[in-house]
């Protein structure tokens, strides 16, 4: 599959899933990430819940490798930053002038467990479901058809975009452009780029207005959708289950305070 | 008398907030089957024209729109852009801004256009098929559209339109931004839909290749038809280098010739079989050695 | 109400939206990755509430933030998520002076110059006083602006001649978008930085984290050093952005600007 988004296919029980449902898990495993309180929760989701899926999904292999390729230069500066600079607290050890503070490396592992359940969650939802898929599906269900045409072609174009940004970056390189330096450098290498960018892609508007109007995008006839969305009484049981559940989070982390 | 299918009568446009018009005074019939080729320097309002015809003028830019507009009888301000679009079928230059983005393969992307006027799964399944068959792209059915060529793309692009089964088709420079086998493609393709009868409205800079396909050309020039006739009429004349417009390189030659006394024939040529057919006519004059 | 949010939403808007966002994301990243101490993620978020309208900007702006975390690396950051109500603020307040035509109005030189110097100063303040946090009592103690502009008058003065330069040439005749742009960034900095600090400890990845590290190794607290990092970024950042709109805005031909 093209660089063209995450999604890979694959024959598993998982892609075969509605997207909807697999959106309501996305949410609601965020939400019980988020909600319930402890250092260890994020983990015990990680583990407990996303680790099985992706095995399910088979795409375990690539859910792990890009989420610690993402998530690396976070965990680094916060287990740095947190540790090193927390005030009052409990010295684990001292080296030279630094006196890295339990306290700061308990909120470290507790907010990198955070961020690297937001990103599996959402990786191993982009990974099992066409975005189109789920636009259809949410068209079906009432969203406003503008809206998922927002979401699918943003989609696409971001990677295209930033494609024809390096280009421009490199062109502007092999022009003499310094990236690398101090501040000063690194701050001038942006406006050459950001300008024709910018100026470019707004030129670009009308036309792909004009194309897609040519294709009855404004059509008041009821859309029909080429894509056949499979979906179940179980699912949609699940579907309510899982929005029970997470108003249950969210009940619990109140009273817990 | 056979009604054309497009019919233009003393059509002017201003776009807002111009102070002259894109268009003055156009008239034009385009009757069933043919192909008419616009011809014109920058700015002269070919692709103004072509959005006249295709609805979009004055639907989507606004602006004064005086005289008619038909297409199959219909007049254009008396009907809406989404209903219209489905009679005149419309692509233009940039085969990239012609991707819709919302699609992930060819196949979806074509049948795009059809999930917006609710055509039913099966037959959007058949006719999705059939006009990649008449484009010869069903091999790339299951390839993101941002991973095809310029020539690629702009043939899906046509696909997209086709599929919609239009009365008319407008092209608006369609090969301008493609490499040379891009634009054999593309040609390929709209050769074989005149010939299977469609009518076809085409702004083109590539005069030879109108020279050969062209029922009719017409030469636009600051909004106004500056000339419309045959091919062989229109693209020799000399009103077409007195306002700048760029002919065929086989015309200038000939013309050069003709004034040196080399060239015999009555009529000068446009494409290279034309000018090879006229230049063996004066071979007699030659001594016999060059021969 | 209802009509002109409708209004908004033309097939030109559905198209634009998305390479918008695109915008964001691609600069955005590229800033992240150059490390420098600035988001400048909310140059298409801006665009469209200049061009469009607040509605129209708050959706750019909310989707960008939501996609961003879905995208395929290594354009992915997750960061971005938690902040999308931030964006939609931005969007907002950029339609807003965008529909009050603060984008097109042309400010005297002076006026820009009087920005410039009037926020490096402040920024001045903020910074020295933080840095000059005394909490020797078992509680911050922050100095007098009387005591610090006696203590550090050179600085100030150089920080007001610098901001002056900066918004003579920064600026230009675009004062009054620049003002817009700072109001945008000190609401910005304020409604961000309990999410930063609560989810986050202010951490991001990038090179603000900097600046939060600066803080807080002066001995101020998770959320001060939070809120003070917002503010010295936020502002700045969005009148960055705001001015590259107003630049862009005055690079377009007229007839693109008619929707």
């Amino acid at each position: 599959m093209d660089s063209l988004s995450i999604y890979a296919a694959r024959a598993s029980g998982l892609h075969k899933l509605n997207p909807v449902t697999k959106f309501s898990l996305t949410l609601f495993l965020l939400v019980l990430g988020l909600a319930l309180p402890g250092m260890w929760t994020s983990y015990l989701i990680l583990v407990l819940i996303i680790v099985p899926l992706a095995i399910w999904g088979k795409v375990l292999d690539r859910l792990t490798r890009i989420v610690l390729t993402i998530s690396w230069p976070f965990i680094l500066s916060v287990f740095i930053i947190q540790t090193l600079f927390w005030g009052k607290g409990t010295t684990l050890f001292e080296f030279g002038p630094f006196a890295p503070k339990l306290e700061g490396a308990i909120f470290a592992f507790t907010s990198s467990g955070r961020i690297l359940l937001i990103m599996a969650d959402f990786i191993l939802f982009s990974l099992a479901t066409r975005p189109d898929t789920l636009m259809i599906s949410l068209k079906q269900a009432g969203l406003y058809p503008g809206m998922a045409y927002i979401i699918v072609t943003t989609l696409q174009l971001v990677p295209q975009f930033a494609a024809k940004a390096n280009a421009i970056l490199n062109a502007q390189r092999a022009r003499g452009l310094e990236t690398q330096g101090n501040i000063l450098v690194r701050a001038r290498a942006l406006l050459p780029l950001v300008m024709p960018l910018v100026i470019g892609s707004l030129m670009e508007v009308e036309e792909r207005a004009i194309a897609i109007e040519a294709r009855a995008f404004n059509s008041k006839h009821k859309e029909t959708s080429l894509i056949e969305i499979p979906d179940s009484q179980v699912q949609r049981i699940v579907r309510i289950g899982m929005i029970v559940a997470a108003l249950l989070a969210i009940v619990i982390r109140i009273l817990w305070r | 008398m056979i009604m054309a299918i497009i019919n233009l009568q003393n059509v002017t446009y201003k776009y807002p907030l111009t102070d002259s018009p894109a268009l003055t005074n156009i008239n034009l019939q385009v009757n069933e089957g043919e192909f008419v080729a616009v011809i014109g320097p920058n700015g002269a309002g070919k692709s103004t024209l072509c959005y006249a015809i295709a609805g979009f003028v004055p639907h989507f830019f606004k602006g004064e729109l005086t005289g008619i507009v038909a297409v199959a009888g219909v007049e254009s301000h008396q009907s809406s852009l989404h209903e219209w679009v489905l009679n005149v079928g419309l692509a233009f230059q940039n085969p990239f801004n012609q991707i819709s983005g919302a699609k992930y393969t060819v196949f979806e992307e074509i049948a795009f256009g059809l999930e917006n006027i609710g055509v039913p799964r099966d037959e959007m399944k058949s006719r999705v098929t059939d006009a990649m068959k008449l484009t010869s792209i069903s091999d790339l059915a299951d390839r993101s559209p941002y991973s095809l060529s310029g020539g690629q793309q702009q043939r899906v692009a046509l696909t997209s339109i086709l599929v919609m089964q239009p009365k008319v088709l407008v092209l608006d420079e369609p090969t301008s931004q493609m490499d040379p086998i891009g634009t054999r493609e593309v040609f390929g393709v709209i050769r074989k839909l005149s010939e299977k009868g469609m009518t076809v409205v085409m702004v083109e800079h590539k005069v030879e290749w109108i020279a050969n396909f062209a029922d009719r050309v017409l030469a636009l020039h600051e909004g106004k038809i500056l000339l419309a006739g045959k091919p062989g009429d229109v693209l020799t004349s000399h009103l077409l280098t007195d306002k700048g417009f760029g002919i065929s390189r086989y015309t200038s030659v000939a013309r050069k010739a003709k004034e040196m006394g080399l060239w015999k024939k009555d009529g000068l040529p446009v494409t290279l079989d034309e000018a090879v057919e006229g230049f063996s006519q004066g071979r007699e004059n030659l001594a016999p050695t060059q021969k | 109400m209802l009509d002109n949010i409708k209004k908004e939403f033309s097939t030109r808007t559905l198209v634009l939206i998305p390479i918008a966002i695109a915008i964001n994301i691609a600069i955005g990243q590229l800033v992240y990755t150059l490390k420098l101490p600035i988001y400048l993620d909310s140059i298409g978020t801006v665009l469209v509430g200049a061009l469009v309208g607040p509605w129209a900007g708050a959706v750019t702006g909310g989707l960008a933030n939501l996609l961003w975390g879905v995208v395929p690396p290594p354009l992915q950051n997750a960061y971005a998520v938690p902040f999308f109500y931030v964006a939609i603020v931005i969007g907002l307040m950029a339609g807003f002076f965008g529909k009050r035509g603060v984008f097109e109005k042309e400010s005297p030189r002076w006026l820009s110059v009087v920005i410039g110097a009037v926020f490096f100063f402040a920024l001045a303040l903020f910074i020295l006083a933080f840095v000059n946090i005394d909490t020797s009592a078992g509680f911050p103690v922050y100095p007098s602006m009387k005591d610090l502009v006696a203590q550090y008058l050179v600085v100030f003065v150089l920080a007001a001649v610098i901001g002056a330069a900066i918004g003579y040439y920064l600026l230009q005749n675009g004062g009054y978008t620049g003002l817009a742009g700072l109001a945008t960034g000190l609401v910005a900095a304020v409604i961000s930085a309990p999410t930063s600090a609560k989810l986050f400890g202010g951490v991001t990845g990038g090179g603000t984290d900097l600046i939060v590290a600066a803080f807080r190794a002066d001995g101020g607290s998770l959320w001060a050093s939070v809120l003070a990092q917002g503010s010295v970024s936020d502002p700045f950042d969005k009148m960055l952005s705001f001015m590259v709109v107003w630049f862009i805005l005055r690079s377009l031909p007229a007839r693109f600007k008619a929707r």
